[in-house]
Parts: C-alpha cells; structure tokens; sequence
C-alpha cells in the first residue's frame, strides 16, 4: 500500500457532528497544532446556517508539501455523531481510521456501507468527559487527542495550544482539557491499528501564518494604510469586520458596524472625500445594496475598495456556502457607464497583495475598486509563509491633502481622465464632490457637450486601468494538451489537480484572470489561440466568463465544467474532468473523491 | 474671514421665486460669516432634493451626495477629519423618508455634526407627492384623498434617540434661523434645526403665512432648553394638522433642547483624533498582528 499518491505525503482529517458540537474550533486547533510543527495545512469547514443542529463538519488537510486546496479523501474521519460515519465513510481512503463514541453507536452498529478495510478507533468521548470532570463540549477535545494519538503524534503541542487557548479562563479548566486530551491520545495509542501514516513535527521550516481569506484581506487592506473599515455583518464576509475591530486600535483604524451596508459604502465615500483610504466587504446581498452608492463613487471620482465575497444567491441563497456567481453582477453594478476594476484574489496569499494594490488602484484611478472573492476563500484557512510586508507600496496617487491651492478645479478634464485631487481643509479647495452630472468645478451641469467631456474623461481612466491592473497569471508550461483558463479562487483546487496530473505526464496550463474587470481580453486571446484544448472552469451555473469571453476576445471554449451546487469545485473533480476531456474518464466516488486513492489510479 | 457675499457661487439659484430655500441660504450665509468660519475650516455635505441644488450656490468645500444619504458619509467625514467642522443639509423627504434610518442612528451616535432639514412637507423637486412630514389627510397627487399616515415627528424622534441639539427654525425669520444656526453649528455633539420651509409650488397649506399666523418664539416665553421630557412633549402637542386653527396650533420655533459636555461618537475612537489620510503616508507595518495568526 502507497500512502504517497495521488496525493503525496499528507495526512486529512474530518471532524463531523452537529453544530454547536465546537467543531470549527477544534479543527482549527488542529491545524494550529500542524502548522506550528512546520506543516502546510488546508482546511475546509463546511456548514449549514444554524447555530445549533444540522451537520457540521471541518476538513483538514496536512502536508508536508506545499498543497494548493482541499480535497475530497479522508484518512482519519472523527465522528461526534453515528450519522456522520455513514455520510463520509465512502471518502476515507484504503486503511482509514474512525474516530467514534461507542458511547454513541456501538462498533457493530457503524454505518460502513459495506467497507470492511477500515481502522475502528472506539474513544469513550462522553465517559472521559465526566471521568475528569468536564462539560460536554470538550468532546472535540478529546477526539483531537485522539487524531494525534492514532497518528503517532507527539501531544505537546496540541497541550501547549489548549493551555493558551484557555489562559483567559481558570486554571482548572485549562488543565481538564489537557487531561482530557490526553486520555484521548491515550485511547487512541490502545487501538493498535495499523495506520500507514506518521508525521513526525518537523524542523528547519520557515515561520508560517495560518489565516483565512477574511484576515488576509483585512492583512492588506491594513498594510494599505486604511483609515475607514465600514460594514454591517453578512456571511461570509462578517469576519473581516471582527478583524478590523479587533485591531483598531492598535493599527490606528476607524471602525464602524452601520446600521446596513447602504450606510457603509456611503461611509467609505465621505471618508474617501476627506482623503481617506477606506473599505467595506460584504456578501452579493448586502453590495445589492449598496449598488447605488457604487455609482456614487464612479460619477464622483472618489477611491474607495469594496470587497464582494460571494455566497450563492439570489437573494438570500445558501448563505454558508460558496458559488462564483456574481463576477457580471460586479461588472455591471449600478446605473450608467463608469470605470471601475475587479480583482479576483486566487487564493490567500492573493487576497494579500490584491487588496493593498487595489487601494493603490483606487488612488490612481480615483474609482471604486472591488475585491471579488467568494466563501471559499474567506472561511478557510491556509497556511502561507509571513507575507513580506516590506514589499507593500502605498501609491495614493495625483493626491493634495495639505496646503493651498488656487483656482481649483476638482474634475478638470485631463487627457488621462485623472483630475488632482485636492481634499477639504486645503486653502482654496472649493469644490463639490458630486452625484451629479457635474462641470469640472464640481456643481451640477445638464450641458450636453460638459456631458460628454466629463463622461468620457471618466471613461478614459478604463484604459489608463488596463495598464495599470495585475496582469492574468500564467502556470504550467507554454504548450500543453489541455489549457484552463478560470478567474478567482478556482485557482486552488485547479492548480492541486496540475501538480498530480503534472506527476503522470499529463501536460495542462492554466491562465488565471486576476483582474476581470478590464477584461484582459488580449492575454486571453493570445492563451486560447495556442491551446490545443481549452477548459473553462467556473462555479456559476450560466457561463459568465465563458460569455465574457464570447464577448470580448470572439472566442470559443472547448470545454466548459461549472459547478453550482454551493460546494468549492474540488482538485479530484478537475482532475477527473482533464482525464476525460483526454479520453479517459476517472470515476468520482458518490462523495467525489477518487475512487482509489492509494496510487492505483 | 469670508464675508457673506463670499459663500456665493457665480451660479443663479434655481429655486421658484419666494421659494422657503432662500431664506434658509441667506441665514446659513450669515451664521458661517459671524462664526467667522474659514472655507477650509468646515465642509458641507448635501442631499438629494429642492434643497440640494443648494450645493451649486454656496461656495465651500462640499459634497452633493444621493438621496436620503447625506449623513453616512457626514459622519464619516467626521470620523476621518477632526480638523474639519461637518454640516449636513437634507430635505424631508430625503433625510425623514429614504433616509430616516440613517437619520435614526446618526442622531444616537451623537458624533459633532449639525444637521439642517430642510422640511417644507412636499416633495418638491418630483413635483409635489406626499412627503414623511406632510399633514395627515392633506391630499398630494400621490395621495388625492388625503394622507393616511401620521406625519413623522422629526424633533420627538431627535430626543428620543439622545439628540443633544434640537431645534426648529423658521425660514421666514432670518434673523431669528441665523442666530439659531450659530447656536447649533457652535454646539458640540450632534446638533438638528428642523426648518419650516415652505413651498410656495407644492403646498399650498403650510405657506409663509399659515407659519406667520402660528410661529412663536420659545425664549420669548421662557422655555427652559434643559428638561428632556418636556421638550419632548413639545414636540407632541406641535403637531399639525389640516383643521386646526391658530389657536389651536401654535408653532413652536427656537431651542427645544440642548445639552453640553456629553461625549461624542469620535471621543470614543482613538483613530478618529489626527486626519485619515496621516494613516496612509506610508504601508503600516502589519507584521506583528500578522504574527498573530498561526
């Protein structure tokens, strides 16, 4: 048996049960406990919107190489219930282990569909939680224990975690959770199962951080210089909100929970008007919103940053779970014809730099910039190594904030489209920030040829975008027998599905939109024109960038796989899908993990 | 110091002949010339509305933002701008109506920003439909038989919610509004004159002289400006209605409240005491709450 492909040397993990069971903490202790030993993690927490019931459940994948994303294979599934043992035992790869409560179904009783090659590890979570005087929640406790105890996993560090995880709190319950972890791990060394991995922690490895798309973002838009964070909480861009608020004072930011997310762009535009750098992020409902206001920014000039972090709508939608469904909604928002530019982070250490350059782009193009991300790439935590903060540029543009000024003119008409911009409180900067149609000093004018010298100024500042704006990235080698183009956080999964397609020979490339808005209409050209088979990868149901493309380069995608269901696409279903547009296609399993996963492919 | 004359632009006011905006333009005028207020020193921000088109006619540092949403990015000017003195100007409909959320959490927040409603109960500029302030059976030509609705109660609301400045003006009173002005725009915290404007397209009900025959000055009888609850129900038994006479109804203009030394919203906020764009002359070093996560 193989424990080293598809995948490579890794171990995943999936803790389930229903919600209010403290799964997300736990299994993100764990992954605090992998990074901290040099590990890469990927986690993936999947929920439904419920603060008690329903089935909850944390996937974590742990290696000792650099990984990309989730994926579907377990190899340790912890039950915190019967039902979960029968919704993922058809994804625990060849020798996997589970985790149960006998307490909670007895061994024979486990719904195993009929598998018979699996490691049973019963832990009395329930019994050790009265048995060192606990409450009930600590179940997860134990069970994390337990993941290291069948793995052969030294227990220090998961110690250490818990000990500073509850310092806040008395002693006593600090060191219960100790001791219940530690009869976990205890229980789990019992099983004698031979589990076919064991990580050991490792040494020598640069210093990580373990963050979200959320914190990431909000890491960028700190480095940005950002002055003004206003929000009002939607799923799943809440915790950028708690981020910013957490670290107000400290980082020296304006913080500001609205009233709704009308007030909150509105917000971010007087605040831009005084010369600040400021930000909102919200779900497609709240920018639905907030659409108005996005015009408001376009016609009045001001630089602001929007982050649009899609969940599936319409409306109120699946609001846990993840869809790139609103890349023409953010084209196209808001009455009218203005310049704007969208940036679509692939994954987190994107969500860094794309956020502290949009604010750059927001200054020097004086228009609103959004930062398109969805919920796959704000609930989940990758690790990174410590982002080079030194690299940060802070670019505000043609920008007087002090001083005097005279016969100032705010939107004077510029071959370039941008006109300086002088804020309040500087001698002589009369001028009326508009919404308006409005003459270049500002007040409001109906006169048909203004109209056309201030519309198409405005207009001019898209082309001066274009060659500002990140360039699409490029992966894989020149020639390939199959090209994948998508935008956003598909980037993930898509770029594991290469690295083990790459290991069989198979050759594929992959452009990555960074930017959607300009369209990058040539360099997507220039890819498809030498693809011998395109693919277009995109988590929406109608084909927007397919229909972009149409639009704009005149071209036709070979193959189309989009995905609509909530769910991140996954590297096994690319994988699968690049095999079968070769002629050989893969069997996903009902879960959509490879049926196979010890290297028998 | 800008003299009166100086806050006016090259641009004719677009306003109907007699309009209640004038008045409320000329006070205004005169408030910033004797606070001897400096162009830079302040910034207005405006609604959507008759009122609006204000913004082409005094000459300052300002934004005409949309409509019912002039006061989020007031208050966010505040926020961002300790150096600057923040006006907001709103319609009825604008600020009472599309905006009465914002005008509801902006008054609790109390944070140092005078708010002048422009409240002539008509929509004006959309020519002539009920607005949130319009007397109850008025008929409008979105209401031909009469609006069903109670008028909203500007000032009741301003006190309910914490407001440490509340006032009604009279556009018809220049001198009296100016110095009403001077008062609200020196009054730390969050300040509101309510003005009676009328429209002399729109309403043909609340005209100069239906105000002229029922406004009375509250300091000419006394009115002790300190007691909450009273001045609350003043602001119930100022109600209007269609049928009531002058005896009936009388218009209560002047302070209705004011209280000083409460905190304001920014006194909380420690990033909120040097001007925003000093947090962007340079990347923040982010390293050690990075350092954090992991």
């Amino acid at each position: 048996m193989s424990p080293t492909a598809p995948y490579g040397r890794e171990i995943r993990i999936r803790i389930g049960g229903p919600a209010g069971f403290g799964i997300k903490a736990a299994g993100q202790s764990l992954a605090r406990v992998f990074a901290r030993a040099g590990y890469h993690t990927f986690d993936l927490t999947e929920y439904p919107s419920l603060i008690k019931g329903g089935h909850n459940t944390y996937h974590l994948r742990v290696s000792e190489e650099e990984i990309f994303s989730h994926v579907m294979a377990t190899d340790i599934l912890v039950a915190l219930d019967a039902a979960t043992v029968g919704l993922h035992v058809d994804e625990l790869t060849h020798g996997g282990a589970i985790i149960f409560d006998p307490g909670d179904v007895a061994q024979a009783d486990l719904d195993l569909r009929g598998r018979d090659d699996l490691c049973l590890v019963p832990v009395p979570l329930t019994d050790i939680v009265y048995e060192v005087g606990g409450i009930k929640i600590m179940r997860n406790v134990i069970s994390l224990g337990a993941v290291l105890g069948h793995m052969d996993f030294p227990l220090d560090g998961l110690l250490d975690s818990l000990r500073s995880q509850f310092a806040h709190k008395s002693p006593q319950v600090a060191e219960q959770n100790v001791a219940a972890a530690t009869r976990g791990w205890e229980h789990a060394q019992e099983a004698h199962c031979d589990f076919p991995f064991h990580l050991a922690p490792l040494t020598d490895r640069p210093p990580m951080i373990l963050a979200d798309g959320n914190e990431s973002v909000a890491l960028g838009a700190l480095a940005a210089g950002i002055g003004l964070y206003a929000a009002y909480p939607m799923t799943p861009a809440t915790s950028v909100l708690h981020f910013m608020a957490k670290n107000a004072d400290e980082a020296g930011v304006v913080v500001k929970h609205t009233e709704d997310e009308i007030a909150a762009i509105n917000m971010c535009i007087g605040a831009a008007f005084g010369g600040t750098r400021a930000m909102c992020a919200t779900a497609g409902g709240g920018f639905s919103l907030m659409v108005e206001a996005f015009g408001f920014a376009g016609v009045s000039e001001s630089p602001i940053v929007v982050g649009l972090f899609t969940r599936p709508g319409p409306a109120t939608g699946l609001p846990t779970w993840t869809e790139q469904s609103d890349l023409r909604f953010a084209i196209h928002a808001s009455q009218g014809e203005f310049p704007r530019v969208i940036l679509a982070p692939g994954d987190h250490a994107e969500a860094i730099e794309l956020t502290w350059k949009a604010f750059n782009l927001a200054d020097q193009l004086q228009t609103p910039v959004i930062v398109l991300g969805d919920s796959y790439l704000s609930d989940n935590r990758q690790t990174q190594p410590m982002p080079d903060f030194s690299e940060v540029i802070v670019d505000r543009g043609d920008l007087q904030t002090t001083g005097e000024v005279t016969d100032y003119e705010r939107y004077v008409v510029t071959p370039s489209g941008v006109s300086p911009r002088v804020v309040p409180g500087v001698v002589g900067a009369q001028q009326i920030v508009n919404s308006y149609e409005h003459d270049a000093h500002g007040w409001a004018s109906e006169d048909a040829a203004n109209r056309i010298a201030q519309n198409s100024k405005r207009l001019r500042k898209e082309r001066l975008a274009a060659t500002l704006v990140p360039a699409p990235q490029h992966f894989g080698p020149k020639d390939a027998s199959v090209s994948i183009i998508l935008f956003g956080t598909t980037k993930m999964p898509a770029r594991e599905a290469m690295k083990w397609l790459e290991a069989e020979g198979v050759s594929v490339n992959m452009l990555q939109l960074t930017t959607v808005w300009p369209f990058p209409a040539r360099e997507v050209k220039n890819f498809m024109d030498r693809a011998t088979r395109t693919l277009l990868i995109e988590g929406n149901a109608t084909g927007q960038l397919e229909g972009l493309i149409r639009e704009h380069c005149l071209r036709e995608v070979g193959h189309h796989l989009n995905r609509f269901d909530g769910r991140p696409f996954s590297p096994e279903q690319i994988y699968a899908n690049v095999h079968c547009i070769l002629g050989a296609c893969v069997n996903l399993t009902t879960a959509g993990a490879l049926p196979d996963n010890e290297g028998g492919r | 110091m800008p003299e009166v004359k100086e806050f006016v632009t090259p641009i004719k006011p677009t306003w109907c002949p007699g309009c209640g905006n004038f008045g409320m333009w000329e006070a205004l005028k005169r408030a910033l010339a004797e606070l001897g207020w400096q162009k830079h020193e302040f910034s207005v921000v405006w609604g959507i509305g008759c009122h609006g088109n204000g913004a082409d006619f005094l000459d300052v540092q300002g934004m005409h933002a949309l409509h019912g949403r002039a006061l989020p990015p007031a208050t966010a000017l505040r926020l961002t701008r300790p150096d600057l003195h923040v006006i907001v100007e709103m319609g009825d409909g604008d600020g009472y109506g599309l905006g009465m959320g914002h005008f509801i959490h902006t008054v609790r927040r109390n944070a140092d920003i005078t708010v002048i409603a422009h409240d002539n109960q008509i929509y004006g500029l959309t020519t002539g439909q009920a607005s949130p302030t319009t007397d109850h059976l008025m008929p409008t030509v979105s209401t031909p038989s009469g609006v069903l609705e109670e008028p909203v109660n500007p000032i009741g609301l301003a006190l309910a919610e914490g407001a440490t400045f509340v006032a009604r003006g009279f556009a018809g009173d220049i001198p009296h509004l100016t110095q009403l002005y001077v008062k609200a725009l020196s009054h730390k915290g969050f300040a509101l004159v309510d003005v009676m404007q009328p429209c002399v397209t729109w309403n043909k009900l609340n005209t100069f002289s239906w105000f002229r025959d029922r406004v009375y000055k509250l300091e000419d009888e006394g009115w002790d400006a300190s007691d909450r609850v009273k001045a609350f129900e003043l602001s119930l038994s100022s109600f209007r209605n269609l049928t009531c006479t002058p005896e009936e109804c009388r218009v209560p203009i002047g302070v209705f409240y004011e209280e000083a030394g409460v905190a304001t919203y920014e006194d909380g906020v420690p990033a909120a005491q040097v001007p925003g764009w000093q947090h962007a002359s340079g990347p923040r070093d982010v390293s050690a709450i990075a350092a954090k996560l992991g």
